[in-house]
């Protein structure tokens, strides 16, 4: 590790496993992680993956290993919600979820508390598919994860109303790593909302979140990412979705906050018949900067993916997307689409977009593209002569560019605080 | 004075002058035809007109109530009253037809978000449509989807003509508006501009033959070769064109017969 005077240490490890209880095994798995981390370097731009990803500004001898809640304001309330569990800072979460929904065997709480309790549910999966050994961020993520959530909604089991998550993080200058692990049981039905949330601080924050679905045969499970964290914070997210024989994952990544904000997406289609939606909205401003690699791997034939990213851009905002669809030798009659599209708000936006295809059977049906252009000045136009001025027409593309994404958003409430967000960014 | 008056209009795209000098007196109340071959500068001139972005003005006045329209940006010439029903309808992706002409009838009343007083409501703007869409055979759905995404030739026009119904101009600029219409949708379509003929509405109908205009009788036609207006007259102009096509000052075939092909 080049920064060897950070406050990532054994004792650090040891506090925080401390703090939520954890088990031995637990302990030993994130003290193998901080091992990593020690020996992993920083990445360098001559990394293929890094290459238009600048993270020079970055010193992680600037933060300290986790937040305690300290009481700060608290997240937003959650309307219809048919669960919510509440975490601030690094300590254990605060959950509530309607005893109806409990009496069918859903299980919705902190990671910590999953660990102790239903270590058979939680042991095989935890880290198996977010592995610590992927890069530096990874293995401290796994060393020093600061909880998470831990939902399991058993065979058959239909929950209508959505469950949430609400990450608060107050304190600048320290490391939040929450981990988000969903085992979707088979046939079960449900929708999950992550939001990661804090107020713009002086001090940067590292946050590095990770979450694991695994969507057992048959599932239907909507998983929403909504990522509103303060200007101050460099993020790296790891997410990957498991899915099994004829399970459906419809995943919507809503991308707002941060300085930096580094994400890596990922679907492996095992079984055959499975199913992703990858959808994702971001709109960054100032001089944010985003990064979104994107992975939908067909181990398996009569698999479908359908990717759709859609991003705006001004001011000096930055975005890298590069998404690669991979078709396994195994993987005929697959059919995989791949969309990224961008749209520049500002003359000193930039965004890259690199679509790749790997592709190792014939027998499949694959479609990718990607688009980095202005507001379309004939739309601008046709909008204007009917009598609506410049600045609104040009509201009314971009709400209407990300429609596509943001009607999908399964909660009202969600769509509506989105929806208000974008809008003030447009001013 | 006329109520609309283009005054030695001059237009270029790209450099290159299209429109060389075109003046033309509209009232309304008063239906006028331009015609013209292809090239001539037809578009050019409904898009300079309504301020497209990509047409340069060079000289001219264009008045409209003590108003010179070409020292306003496409939204305000909007609001004064003119309207464009485009060739070639843009298609808006994930903005409603509902969304876009509440917005656009919000702004023609003058509410821009503050005096509520002043916006739409859902009772007036559902009275404001029902007669159009009904004469323009649209049915209800249609207000659900995104602006001309997947619409069929025949319902962007119908389309263009629905806003027209719901706008009130007192100017309105069809180009080629009949031209990828089946014949039913070109009946609606007439049916319901000549529903809006009166003293209130100036209509200048801009196309290349002569199919409309035996379903929208003009009192006026224009004819625009290479830029300039080398006929004005009656009614009977067309009836000539019908005959003998442009072949006077284009080296095109007669018009009689040749709008068969626009069917579709």
């Amino acid at each position: 590790m080049s920064s060897p005077t950070t406050a990532f240490t054994a004792e650090a490890v040891e506090e925080l496993a401390s703090l939520h209880g954890e088990p031995e095994w637990l302990r030993q798995q994130r003290r193998e992680a901080l091992h990593l981390f020690e020996r992993l370097p920083l990445p360098s731009r001559s990394d293929e993956e890094w290459r238009r990803t600048d993270i020079r500004g970055l010193d992680l001898s600037a933060f300290a290993p986790f937040e305690r809640a300290d009481g700060a304001a608290p997240a937003s309330p959650v309307q219809d919600a048919a669960g919510v569990l509440r975490q601030r800072g690094s300590e254990p979460g605060q959950v509530e979820l309607d005893p109806a929904v409990a009496a069918k065997g859903v299980l919705l709480m902190p990671l910590s508390r999953a660990v102790q309790a239903y270590p058979d549910l939680v042991r095989p999966h935890l880290f198996a598919e977010v592995r610590p050994d992927r890069d530096v961020f990874a293995a401290l993520h796994a060393a020093l994860f600061s909880g998470g959530t831990f939902l399991y909604v058993p065979e058959g089991v239909t929950v209508d109303r959505p469950l949430v998550s609400q990450f608060w993080s107050s304190g600048g200058g320290a490391a939040v790593l929450p981990h988000t692990l969903i085992l979707a049981g088979r046939g079960s039905s449900f929708n999950y909302v992550d939001e990661f949330l804090s107020p713009d601080l002086d001090r940067p924050a590292l946050t590095s979140g990770a979450a694991e679905v695994f969507a057992a045969e048959a599932a239907q499970v909507g998983y929403v990412s909504l990522q509103r964290w303060g200007r101050h914070a460099w993020q790296f997210a790891n997410q990957r979705l498991s899915l099994e024989r004829d399970a459906t994952v419809r995943y919507i990544h809503v991308g707002l906050g941060g300085r930096f904000s580094k994400n890596r997406i990922e679907a492996l289609l095992k079984g055959p018949g499975a199913n992703v939606e990858l959808k994702a909205l971001s709109f960054a401003s100032g001089t944010q900067f985003f990064d979104f690699h994107t992975l939908q791997s067909h181990l398996v034939g009569y698999t479908t993916s359908d990717l759709l990213f859609k991003s705006a851009l001004k001011d000096q905002a930055r975005s890298v997307y590069a998404g690669l669809i991979r078709i396994e030798p195994d993987a005929a009659r697959s059919d995989a689409y791949q969309a990224d599209r961008n749209l520049l708000l500002s003359e000193q936006a930039r965004a890259h977009s690199i679509p790749m295809l790997e592709i190792l059977n014939n027998d499949v049906r694959c479609t990718h593209g990607a688009t980095v252009a202005p507001v379309d000045p004939e739309q601008l136009f046709y909008l204007q002569s009917r009598g609506i001025p410049a600045p609104t027409a040009e509201r009314m593309i971009v709400r209407g560019f990300f429609g596509e994404v943001l009607d999908r958003i399964p909660i009202a409430q969600a769509r509506e605080l989105v929806e208000q967000e974008l809008e003030a960014r447009l001013g | 004075m006329a109520d609309f008056e283009i005054r030695d209009l001059r237009v270029s795209v790209e450099g290159r002058e299209i429109l060389k000098g075109v003046s033309l007196d509209l009232n309304r109340g008063e239906v006028h035809a331009v015609m013209g071959p292809n090239g001539s500068g037809k578009s050019t001139l409904s898009y300079a007109l309504m301020g497209h972005p990509s047409y340069q003005v060079t000289a001219g006045q264009v008045w409209l109530k003590g108003q010179d329209l070409l020292q306003l940006a496409p939204d305000e010439r909007a609001r004064l009253g003119v309207y464009l029903a485009f060739q070639y309808p843009t298609v808006v992706p994930g903005v409603s037809m509902r969304n876009f002409l509440r917005t656009a009838l919000n702004w023609k009343r003058g509410y821009d978000g503050k005096d509520r007083s002043k916006a739409v409501s859902p009772r007036e703007f559902q009275s404001l449509l029902t007669g159009p869409m009904q004469q323009l055979r649209m049915d209800s759905t249609f207000l659900s989807r995104y602006v001309n995404d997947g619409f069929s030739g025949g319902e962007k026009k119908r389309a263009e003509i629905l806003q027209m119904a719901a706008l009130k101009p007192e100017i309105a600029i069809l180009d080629e508006t009949d031209s990828g219409l089946d014949i039913d949708s070109i009946r609606y379509v007439s049916e319901t501009i000549n529903g809006m003929r009166g003293p209130d509405l100036g209509v200048l109908i801009i196309t290349h033959y002569t199919r409309i205009l035996q379903f929208i009788k003009p009192d006026y036609v224009h004819v625009l070769v290479n830029g300039q207006i080398v006929r004005s007259g009656g009614p009977e102009v067309a009836d000539e064109l019908e005959r003998t096509g442009y072949s006077e000052w284009a080296d095109e075939p007669a018009l009689a017969g040749a709008d068969l092909g626009e069917v579709s």
